[in-house]
């Protein structure tokens, strides 16, 4: 029954955190939000939490204009805005990774402003080369992990690895899908597909896995023809305009693969199984694609990018740009030129949460088709 | 330059003269040199390393406030954001690759070009970004010393972190050099930096006097040399100079502005292009700015038994690199010490690690100090994004609320 399976996560769209707050309701467990894909989730599942990913929403600021400026990113504004008008109160806690300023800021004032009980803090290494960086990396999720056991109780070595294991389940399930849309996109419209990758971090993971399950085994025997659509590749930290993404799929194009950061980024790069937890997710965060907020100096952000794009036969790319987003903007035209010169058009659609225009996105949209059409991509 | 003349500043400071003549020799051995390396460093930087191995430091950001200041920011920051740089970042990357780009600036023909580049990210994540672009285009090889970030605690194994990579820094500069590090010649350094740093605090703690002998916007002059050539015996020598014309202008009750009536506290970097507007305007209400968040950052404490130790740990609690709730204890001291009537915030589009937990720290300093607090809106160098008439308004009526 793959089709109900794909239905169930589906339904989620209209209401993201109903099954976090249904899992708390069941099981009174805690649920600990967080904003980065780089957070240790599993040592948070292991010690029986739920963690659950913050993405912002469309929303008019009420009251988190009176904590940051307007020069903010609207991840950070809204964000923060829902948990102070009380709507994130289903979480007990917040785990923030250190990435850019703004969500190095935003960890203080969440932690002074929005009144939950658990806090946390995971201030990774920003360069990622070398045996010293890598080590400090190791620490500073041992010394989490030790944080997070005094505030939700024992994390053990064996529950963690079984964490470790139902986390690169599930990474291996959507890896899967992205590869069965590389073969043939039109399986499943691009924004089902990133949906399956959204929704993995609002709800248990055991869970997802046996839904994921399903919907996999349908899309394996799909018998869908080919439609023809444009293929892009999705550039950008999170992805979470559904209208856009369906509006792409209207103008006869679908995303095959990105580098999202609720897209390819959340589930690339299985960790390593072995005794050493701690080791085996330190070791996974070293070997992802590159982030832009993290300095790699041996790996070229352009240069993963094109070589990705290429192989999932894409003819060109959507830069997805927050407004006011440091560490995307800075990399924005060293990743343009590479795209260019490897013969993908691109454009760049800056948006803020809560003022979108599909219309405006749509003919920019239409246009990037046009041209890849016309260049016989 | 009197009161009678209606001028409302008081006597300027002699030392400016040599102050200038010392970046000027700086900025020209920099341009000239055929035999030191050049290495382009952020502020918050560990200089000493580069000073002790014979490189001589060039910061893009004192560069960036010199264009601030002389009013061609705006100009090559078009360059850059011509190139596809968003107008939202930083304005001091966006001019400086703008500049690099076209090797133009405040000085002829632009900063030198680098050998290499060292950036330290305990002062924002956006040096690491900018740099990155740098290495890029100019192609040289770039050093990220990585200070992690204090939110609750400062751990030790951060500090090992930061320790060794001052290890790791030596052996990056002895390859760029083809020179050897010599422990004799960093103590030397160490202690020279030590020195003109105390030096520093005492000119600051001049102006907890009343009157006050400076304002804060001659410290944003006069930190240019602290800031670039800690560690040399010419910036000893400079503030030793200072300090004394400081320490006299308080035995003879000399003030900085006309009348002070009002002594105030700044946060953030300044606002480079209005200096003088600023300047004049706080002066000539009698309001004296006698501190600042921004160059007490550089009064970084080295111990000369433990250089390494000391210094990893100093670099990585500067005021940028700690929590709101750490900032707010050095603010209300600043407010407690210098005996201020309020608080100046620059809430600046360039700098989010500074401005970001602004609003929260202006209502708990007032909550805590009982002074109230001034929020304007503008950008260090970006004249583009500043309202003066607006600016004028909101101080005369906060200053006016005294």
């Amino acid at each position: 029954m793959g089709s109900d399976a794909l239905k169930q996560l589906l339904d989620m769209r209209d209401d993201p955190y109903a099954r976090a707050r249904d899992w708390k309701e069941r099981t009174g467990g805690r649920v600990i939000g967080f904003f980065c894909c780089l957070a240790p989730e599993e040592m948070l599942h292991a010690a029986g939490a739920l963690p659950v990913r913050i993405t912002g929403e469309n929303r008019p600021i009420t009251k988190s204009g009176a904590h940051l400026q307007s020069y903010c990113c609207s991840l950070a504004r809204t964000g923060l805005d829902m948990a102070l008008e009380g709507e994130l109160s289903f979480m007990d806690g917040t785990v923030f990774v250190h990435t850019c300023d703004t969500m190095m800021r935003l960890s203080d004032i969440w932690r002074l402003n929005a009144g939950f009980a658990v806090h946390g803090d995971v201030v990774l290494p920003v360069r990622f080369e070398g045996d010293l960086a890598r080590e400090y990396a190791y620490n500073e999720l041992s010394h989490f992990r030790r944080k997070m056991e005094e505030q939700l109780g024992p994390i053990d070595d064996a529950a963690l690895n079984e964490s470790i294991r139902v986390y690169n389940r599930n990474r291996a399930l959507l890896s899967e899908l992205y590869d069965l849309r590389r073969e043939n996109p039109s399986i499943l419209p691009g924004d089902h597909a990133l949906w399956l990758v959204n929704s993995s971090a609002l709800m248990e993971k055991v869970e997802h896995n046996a839904l994921l399950e399903e919907v996999l085994e349908d899309l394996r025997s799909s018998n869908a023809q080919a439609d023809g659509k444009v293929r892009l590749f999705g550039v950008g930290s999170a992805m979470d305009q559904w209208d856009f993404m369906q509006m792409v799929e209207e103008v006869g194009a679908t995303l095959v693969d990105d580098d999202f950061c609720n897209g390819r980024r959340y589930f690339d790069t299985p960790a390593p199984e072995g005794d050493d937890p701690v080791e085996s997710i330190a070791a996974r965060l070293w070997d992802r694609q590159s982030c832009a907020c993290k300095h790699h100096p041996e790996r070229d952000r352009a240069a993963c990018l094109t070589d990705r794009a290429k192989e999932a036969g894409a003819g060109g790319a959507i830069f997805w740009q927050f407004k006011f987003c440091e560490p995307h903007a800075f990399d924005y035209p060293h990743l343009k030129k590479a795209f260019d010169q490897a013969g993908l058009p691109s454009i760049q659609l800056e948006i803020e949460q809560g003022s979108v225009s599909i219309e405006q996105l749509r003919t920019r949209v239409e246009a990037l088709v046009e041209t890849i059409k016309g260049a016989g991509n | 330059m009197s009161a009678e003349g209606g001028d409302p500043f008081g006597t300027s400071i002699k030392a400016t003269d040599q102050m200038k003549q010392l970046m000027v020799e700086y900025y020209i051995e920099a341009k000239t040199t055929q035999e030191k390396p050049i290495c382009w460093i952020t502020s918050g930087g560990p200089v000493e390393f580069l000073i002790a191995m014979d490189v001589i430091p060039v910061y893009p950001e004192n560069h960036g406030a010199m264009c601030g200041a002389s009013k061609i920011a705006p100009g090559l920051a078009e360059v850059s954001e011509e190139m596809g740089f968003s107008r939202d970042l930083c304005s001091y990357a966006r001019l400086d690759i703008g500049g690099a780009v076209k090797q133009e600036g405040a000085i002829p023909g632009g900063l030198p070009k680098p050998d290499f580049l060292l950036c330290c990210n305990n002062i924002c994540g956006t040096v690491v970004k900018w740099y990155e672009e740098l290495a890029r285009y100019l192609d040289v090889p770039m050093f990220l010393f990585d200070t992690p970030f204090i939110h609750t605690e400062k751990t030790e194994h951060a500090t090992e972190y930061v320790r060794q990579q001052c290890l790791e820094l030596v052996k990056f500069l002895e390859r760029q050099t083809a020179k050897e590090f010599t422990l004799e010649k960093f103590a030397e350094t160490a202690m020279l930096s030590v020195q003109a740093v105390e030096l520093w605090k005492g000119v600051l703690k001049t102006a907890e006097n009343r009157p006050s002998p400076f304002t804060c916007f001659d410290a944003f002059i006069h930190m240019a040399p602290i800031v670039t050539l800690r560690g040399t015996q010419t910036v000893v020598d400079y503030y030793t100079l200072l300090k004394q014309e400081m320490e006299e202008r308080v035995e003879q009750g000399i003030g900085a502005v006309t009348d002070e009536r009002f002594r105030l506290i700044w946060d953030n970097i300044p606002i480079w292009y209005a200096m003088r507007s600023l300047g004049d305007l706080f002066a000539g209400n009698h309001a004296c700015l006698v501190a600042d968040t921004y160059t007490t950052a550089w009064a970084i404490d080295i111990q000369i038994d433990d250089p390494l130790t000391s210094m990893a740990d100093a670099y990585t609690k500067i005021y940028l690199n700690i929590a709101i709730d750490m900032m707010l204890e050095q603010l209300v001291g600043l407010i407690e010490r210098y005996q201020a009537d309020g608080l100046v915030m620059h809430s600046n589009r360039s700098c989010k690690p500074y401005s970001l937990g602004q609003y929260d720290l202006a209502r708990a300093v007032t909550e805590r100090t009982g002074k109230p607090a001034l929020i304007i809106e503008a950008d260090m160098t970006d004249s583009r994004v500043y309202s003066e008439a607006q600016v004028r308004e909101r101080v005369e009526a906060f200053i006016e609320s005294l």
